[in-house]
């Protein structure tokens, strides 16, 4: 089966390129006029996708687009997603950033065999085409929903959705149509809300401050490959055979979670989910970490050596007037469709270093099995040899700390282990540190 | 069911005479190669480093190996389960830990293949400061008797450490494991206090679901205080005593999927996604083993066959490797707390029938907003997920006359209060017993006072 299964895919691979060919040929052309741009995009942390040049009009096109992405365990999934404007297929949509009171418009343009239509759980007042955008009914009695949301015909229709950010947060938006299916072939994204307060705030409270070089997103969701090639086949899919076999954060499973945004390995899937931070004192700006459950089922992530301060839930600050009622976890349990706002700072508690060495004698490294990423030392910006044979990917003596989604079944790639929703907070040595050369 | 295929001596010795692994070798030829060609490798990463201070011994002992536990065998999950390399009595192999504190170099050696579910209970107090009451936990690695091919690692992570370095972390990747004969210490400066667990990292899916798991808490430093609650005994530094406490009781939540367990047995590899949780256990038993007597629970003053080996809970011989007790003994009036962490797989909502709990702390953290606000809360059910831990507090229902009263407390996602078994109790399930009055003060956590 697989290897039929895979010179299908090839074909369509081959196929799927000339299509792109040609769409970079139109992009080119529409290039001056492209609304969404994104600034050269930082290594690691959020891209944010911004909606063109008058100030508080974002306008935003997204296309829908199918694509292929890549699986840790060498498999591909056949996806569909938005891109924005003429981009070609990405994993997942966009991010797009608006701000407080902006008059969000998003106008959707359907590539697809089906119809599709999109929502924006937590915005109120969404009009479609300018009238509010409800559930749509079909025929029968009684009549039976077929969207939640008007929507765009297959092949060639475009719909302009319009509403009013009314309050900072992280949302999701994603396809209201056949959601069960589209959903889950990758029709979604993330919208942020930035306050009032500035840009350098979660919310309009003095205490969602931010240090804004240190933003990431953890969008999490799940693959059931058999559901992707039934799509890709155009074939019926019965839910009840449902399983997921591959777990993600922002579109890719471990290693590849820890690359580069825009690694140039993964072309489709643009997001990594590398935490870079330098540590912080105890009172210092947090980073802001905002998680985002696509999936069917619980995600209990777990961010090792800190605890996340959780500060909002599903676009809502977690006050109740003036009473705070943030809660500090090491496990960020995130449910299908929350999203949690999670401030976080990592300090040596103990501030070692070769001046104030762990108290233990630290083995012979020959009588230890080395990591991937240690550095041979206990100490931050301390590098030391390893043993001969011995690799490690450490640059500077920078730390590696995990994060990882603790239903531990997860975190694996049909059969492969240690794969998945998996990343890791880099943390830099103080400057001066050699971690640039 | 055939016996264990490899016996061990007590006095064997091979773990501590092999100088040389195959890995090793493989080292130390590479490394010739390194020196004759780069010369990069000066040699000294072959040495300990010496510190100023290497501080105070061990306060804990933790060895990793395999070993088997016991669940029903019936009904069987063929082939799976009960598995027929078991020894008799025993039916599911496991990775372990075992507390080794205090054991002969022999007593010690001689625990390979004798691994406990759940790994061993264990406390520390806050920290005060001073590096003389830091807390030491030593590992070492006894290997895998049944497994000789996988010379798998082991480490310790103490998972909700707050603010860590990798190096005393246990993430594999990030810092350093122990690989099979050799030996780490792990030192803790615990800041915060409240209830976490540990488990070893390396391999996390496979290792955390072979059941190298188990909890771990921190006392507040506010213990000790009889003003605020007559016993002194507190959850966390309340100020107000509303996290008072007269007894404790740890509540550790695992699974058992009967495939994996097989798989690793026979060498084979489960298909990870296909997991499922057949046994879902509490302190390492299913009910009605979780309400039979503790065997050694107490880490700091351990008790242990002269072989080092564990003693059996009295009449419960097939409990010989899963010593702790879930069974809740009180005395009407008394405030309770129970600490529940959970590294299944599943979300779990542990109820009590007739008992309203307070939760006063999640994730170690007190129910307490940034500002002081109060955000704890009643409840019949608490629903953990995985890396969860969560601390309650009830108080015992009155109680007169003579005898006790029983209240449940039990897994309300029902497929896993049960043993697979056509009808009945099971799984995360135990009991807890009122009685009037006359139930001794407890000598250690889960300690039931009396005798039943």
């Amino acid at each position: 089966m697989s290897a039929a299964l895979h010179r299908n895919r090839t074909g369509l691979r081959r196929g799927l390129a000339l299509l792109v060919g040609g769409l970079v040929a139109l992009t080119a052309a529409a290039a001056q006029v492209a609304p969404a741009t994104a600034a050269a995009p930082p290594r690691n942390g959020i891209v944010c996708t911004t909606g063109g040049p008058v100030a508080g009009q974002p306008v935003f096109d997204l296309t829908t687009r199918t694509g292929y992405i890549d699986l840790p365990d060498g498999n591909t999934a056949f996806m569909w997603g938005y891109s924005s404007g003429f981009d070609p297929f990405q994993h997942p949509g966009p991010v797009l950033c608006v701000h407080e009171g902006d008059l969000v418009t998003v106008i959707l343009h359907n590539t697809l065999p089906d119809d599709t239509s999109m929502v924006f759980p937590g915005q109120d007042d969404v009009r479609a085409n300018g009238v509010p955008s409800q559930p749509q009914l079909g025929g029968g009695t009684p009549a039976m929903m077929t969207s939640l949301a008007p929507g765009a015909s297959a092949q060639g229709g475009t719909v302009t959705y319009t509403f009013t950010a009314g309050r900072a947060g992280t949302f999701l938006y994603e396809s209201g149509t056949n959601p069960e299916k589209q959903v889950r072939m990758g029709l979604f994204g993330a919208l942020i809300v930035r306050p009032a307060q500035g840009d350098d705030y979660a919310y309009d409270s003095a205490d969602s401050r931010f240090d804004t070089t240190e933003e990431f997103m953890v969008l999490l969701s799940e693959i059931d490959p058999y559901q992707h090639q039934a799509v890709e086949q155009g074939k019926n899919f019965n839910l009840t055979t449902y399983k997921a076999r591959y777990w993600l954060i922002n579109g890719r499973g471990y290693p590849d979670s820890i690359a580069d945004n825009y690694a140039s390995w993964l072309p489709n899937q643009p997001y990594g989910s590398l935490a870079t931070v330098h540590p912080k004192q105890p009172n210092e700006t947090p980073a802001l970490a905002r998680y985002l459950s696509v999936g069917s089922e619980d995600y209990p992530f777990h961010p090792h050596g800190n605890n996340g301060l959780v500060i909002g839930r599903d676009g809502r600050e977690l006050k109740n007037g003036p009473a705070d009622l943030s809660m500090e976890k090491f496990a960020i349990n995130i449910g299908p469709g929350q999203t949690w706002d999670v401030v976080f700072r990592w300090y040596d508690a103990e501030d070692y270093s070769p001046a104030n060495p762990v108290t233990v004698t630290v083995p012979s490294l020959a009588n230890q099995v080395v990591g991937t990423f240690y550095s041979g030392s206990p100490y931050l910006g301390t590098k030391e040899a390893l043993p001969p044979g011995v690799q490690t990917l450490n640059q500077c003596g920078e730390y590696y700390i995990i994060s990882h989604n603790h239903a531990l079944y997860q975190i694996t790639s049909w059969g492969v282990n240690m794969t998945g929703p998996i990343t890791y907070m880099r943390i830099e040595p103080p400057a001066p540190n050699t971690c640039a050369s | 069911m055939s016996s264990t295929p490899t016996q061990h001596t007590p006095g064997r010795s091979a773990l501590s005479d092999l100088r040389l692994s195959r890995r090793r070798a493989l080292g130390l030829a590479g490394s010739a190669a390194v020196l004759a060609t780069a010369g990069t490798w000066a040699g000294r990463v072959l040495t300990p480093d010496a510190v100023a201070s290497p501080g105070q011994p061990a306060n804990l002992y933790l060895a990793g190996t395999d070993g088997w536990i016991h669940l029903p065998p019936s009904p069987a999950i063929p082939p799976f389960h009960p598995d027929n390399l078991a020894p008799d009595g025993l039916t599911t192999y496991i990775f372990g830990f075992r507390n080794v504190t205090g054991m002969s170099d022999a007593q010690r050696l001689g625990q390979k293949q004798k691994a406990q579910h759940a790994a061993p209970l264990f406390w520390v107090p806050q920290y005060d400061g001073n590096p003389d009451h830091e807390f030491r936990v030593q590992l070492t690695n006894l290997g895998l008797a049944l497994r000789p091919d996988l010379f798998d690692a082991h480490t310790l992570h103490w998972h909700g450490f707050r603010n860590v370095i990798p190096f005393f972390d246990g993430e594999p990747s990030g810092s350093v494991s122990v690989p099979a004969g050799r030996e780490f210490t792990y030192v803790y400066r615990p800041h915060e206090p409240g209830t976490y667990m540990y488990h070893c990292h390396v391999e996390d899916v496979e290792h955390v679901h072979m059941g190298m798991t188990g909890l771990v808490f921190v006392r507040p430093s506010q213990d000790g205080n009889t003003d605020l609650y007559p016993s002194g005994r507190y959850v966390y530094n309340d100020g107000d005593g509303s996290t008072g406490f007269d007894r404790e009781f740890a509540m550790f939540l695992s699974e058992v999927w009967a495939e994996a367990h097989w798989a690793d047995a026979h060498i084979q590899l489960p298909e990870w996604s296909d997991y499922r949780a057949d046994f879902a256990l509490l302190n390492g038993r299913v009910y009605p083993d979780t309400i039979a007597p503790n065997g050694s629970v107490d880490p700091f003053n351990p008790v242990h066959a002269a072989d080092g080996d564990l003693i059996a809970p009295a009449g419960h011989p097939e409990l010989q490797y899963q010593p702790q007790s879930s069974l809740v003994t009180c005395n009407a009036g008394e405030r309770v707390a129970l600490r529940f962490s959970n590294l299944g797989f599943r979300e779990s909502a542990m109820t009590i029938t007739g008992i309203r709990m307070r939760v006063v702390g999640r994730d170690a953290t007190p129910m307490r907003g940034r500002g002081g606000t109060d955000t704890s809360y009643e409840t019949d059910t608490i629903n953990i997920g995985p890396g969860e831990s969560y601390d309650v507090v009830f108080t015992a229902p009155p109680k007169t006359g003579s005898g006790y009263d029983t209240y449940y407390l039990y897994n309300r996602s029902l497929t896993r209060s049960n043993n697979l078994a056509a009808g009945g109790f099971g799984g995360q399930a135990t009991e807890i017993h009122v009685y009037a009055g006359g139930v001794p003060a407890q000598q250690y956590p889960n300690d039931w006072g009396v005798s039943a």
